[in-house]
């Protein structure tokens, strides 16, 4: 077996991931520091945390869209042909995106203000990933079948829309106990993107028709554009074997640069019911080092080489041939620049409502609407159950894209916590997940798998995540 | 009862992790995948006015070399399958004429020619469709090795009749169609 059919199958199955940003498990998960990434509002009861660096939060996602590995690879007797035409070409709509999304922390840290407890601040440094294609549906159609039997058919252009990232962030934090019932964060990001690529607001067809005056006509009619940056210096970098040199170089502030801000909050409706909200990214990047852009663009309508007498004598060293090159190159000129621009962040929200219940055993009943202040902050997040529902959402290329989340805390003293989830979204009615949240001393180790149920049979997976992370944390009382 | 739940839920997750399973795959089916589209497009158009060819004194009323790279291009060429063209030759002219088409390669020798003759008008559209590769089809390295084409047009015929019906002319329409493997 050589490499090839591996790397086609992760291909196929990294190519069609899909909701690799939403963190259902971790948002408003408030044992575990990281969750102040998804919500800067997010009650906080620790007094400081560091940590662990290249440990304190690794997050890998997938997913599929309409096709897993088993769909195609399965040793079921049936033809790949049959599988890779029914199945992925024809199969596969043009909404069926693929994405994947990965996020690991360099180092993150945080501390409660000495003479203002109700502030907390936190920062860090992490690196992102993110991907995402949509299924070019008519391309791959004309890709597979060719143009051949679909006279009269336009290959729609605008299937093509891809996006994708690489880049660390410098974020600091503050979030604030405004009172009693309402928790306000905010954080600043500084973005340093590695690597861009863009190419989402594509239009245009190809069109094989009946010629006005040969056989068939070929119609070009494209407005397309391709954005990248940071791309050539990977080239050259894999050229001399320093790739790594340069995605450190321009993760640390020496690539395109970028400002970006998170918003979040927590609102206690009564003791016992929560809301909480988050925008995140609500940023953009200057790519302007780097750049390479590329362009399609005009009409063309191709009947092949015409000679028609008597005006093709005028001149005997015409080339016909490369006269209808030119003329086509001249129509729908493919175009390269260096032109600076901004790529804006795939922005996400986050809301929940979650409803507490239960007190641990010698502690009756309290008002949760205490205090962070003084020894009331250990009071807080004292309930041992917790069951709700989440929104999320996120700004896609074709528009924004939903998941519904229904969760279930349960705590067990200070040591455990474990969170169950159940998501829904238009690609899978069976995702469910796990999360756990362990404190020895002042050691956290949280531990989050998604899907659970794809495990009986990974090949079919559609969908799986994986995050875990190591802290050190204070809560100053304990 | 919930903390029994608890547990089931926590021995459920590490049954998964511990006992996580994929069914049987096997990827050397690739090497059975076969992607093999079918394009076509027009190839060549003449089109010569009976006036004109009055107007031309001799037999060989035209004749042409030029260059064609469409079908020697590294992509199509190496990718090639079989396929087939289609001629189309339509003659309202007052005379019987005949068009050649030669095949030629980068050393201008001739591959291939096929030649078209029709009667005057009123008469027929001729239609042709030749194929190439497969088991009863021509040469493939015809049409991989092809760089340019020849079109003689012959007036076998005289140059003083002109044609009763309208706008009267002979038109020459070529199409290509081939089976191109990508995978």
């Amino acid at each position: 077996m050589n490499l090839k059919r591996p790397i086609f199958a992760i291909f196929l199955f990294a190519c069609s991931v899909t909701w690799a940003q939403n963190r259902q498990l971790l948002y408003d998960f408030t044992d575990i520091p990281q969750a102040l990434l998804l919500n800067p509002g997010m009650e906080t009861s620790f007094d400081w945390f560091a940590g662990i660096p290249m440990l304190s939060g690794v997050h890998a996602q997938a997913g599929t869209s309409g096709i897993s590995v088993n769909d195609i690879f399965a040793d079921d007797g049936l033809d790949i042909n049959d599988k890779v035409r029914n199945r992925a070409v024809f199969g596969l709509g043009a909404g069926d995106n693929q994405s994947v999304s990965s996020q690991i922390e360099i180092f993150s840290g945080g501390f409660r203000g000495k003479n203002r407890p109700q502030n907390f601040y936190s920062f860090g440094i992490y690196g992102e990933l993110d991907f995402i294609n949509y299924w070019p549906k008519d391309l791959a159609i004309l890709a597979y079948e060719g143009n051949a039997s679909r006279l009269g058919q336009r290959f729609d252009l605008s299937h093509l829309k891809t996006r994708g990232e690489m880049l660390s962030v410098f974020h600091f934090g503050i979030n604030r106990q405004w009172n009693r019932e309402l928790t306000v964060g905010a954080r600043a990001k500084i973005y340093s993107s590695i690597l861009n690529f863009t190419s989402t607001n594509n239009d245009g067809y190809f069109l094989t028709r009946q010629g006005q005056n040969n056989l068939l006509a070929n119609v070009l009619a494209a407005n397309m554009r391709l954005r990248t940056s940071g791309l050539g210096a990977l080239e050259d970098a894999a050229d001399v074997n320093d790739v790594a040199g340069t995605i450190l170089s321009r993760g640390l502030l020496g690539g395109d640069l970028g400002l970006g801000f998170d918003l979040g909050f927590t609102y206690h409706l009564n003791a016992q019911t929560v809301i909480t909200g988050s925008l995140l990214d609500l940023g953009f990047i200057y790519n302007n080092s780097d750049v390479q852009n590329y362009s399609l663009e005009g009409r063309a309508v191709n009947e092949g080489v015409e000679i028609i007498l008597p005006n093709a004598l005028v001149d005997p060293t015409a080339d016909f041939w490369q006269e209808l090159v030119d003329e086509i190159e001249a129509l729908v000129p493919f175009e390269e620049d260096d032109s600076s621009y901004i790529s804006f962040r795939p922005t996400k929200l986050y809301g929940s409502v979650k409803y507490s219940w239960g007190m641990p055993k010698g502690k009756g009943p309290i008002d949760c609407d205490c205090d962070i202040t003084g020894s009331d902050r250990s009071q807080r997040n004292q309930y041992l159950n917790s069951l709700g529902g989440q929104l999320f959402m996120v700004n896609r290329p074709r528009g924004p894209q939903a998941a519904l989340t229904a969760f279930y805390e349960r705590r067990f003293g200070n040591i455990l916590a474990l969170r169950s989830t159940y998501t829904v979204d238009k690609f899978s009615l069976t995702n469910f997940g796990l999360g756990l949240s362990l404190y020895a001393g002042p050691v956290n180790f949280y531990i989050m798998a998604d899907n659970l149920l794809a495990y009986q049979n990974l090949a079919a997976a559609r969908t799986a995540s994986l995050q875990f992370g190591l802290n050190i944390i204070s809560w100053g009382d304990n | 009862m919930l903390l029994r739940s608890i547990n089931a839920m926590i021995i459920f997750v590490t049954a998964c992790l511990l006992f996580a399973c994929a069914d049987k795959q096997n990827f050397d089916q690739y090497d059975d995948l076969s992607v093999t589209p079918t394009v076509t497009s027009s190839l060549v158009y003449v089109e010569s006015p009976e006036e004109y060819i009055n107007n031309t004194a001799g037999l060989d009323f035209y004749t042409q070399d030029f260059n064609f790279d469409a079908f020697n291009e590294a992509f199509f060429a190496e990718r090639v399958l079989d396929g087939s063209i289609t001629y189309e030759l339509e003659n309202t002219t007052s005379k019987p004429l005949e068009i050649t088409l030669s095949f030629l390669d980068d050393a201008d020798n001739v591959l291939d020619t096929e030649n078209f003759s029709v009667d005057p008008a009123p008469t027929a559209v001729l239609t042709r469709e030749v194929f190439y590769g497969g088991a009863t089809g021509r040469s493939m390295d015809i049409i991989r090795n092809t760089s340019a084409f020849r079109v003689a047009a012959r007036n076998l015929g005289d140059n003083t009749s002109v044609s009763g019906l309208p706008d009267p002319r002979i038109i020459f329409r070529s199409s290509a169609r081939f089976r191109l493997r990508l995978k």
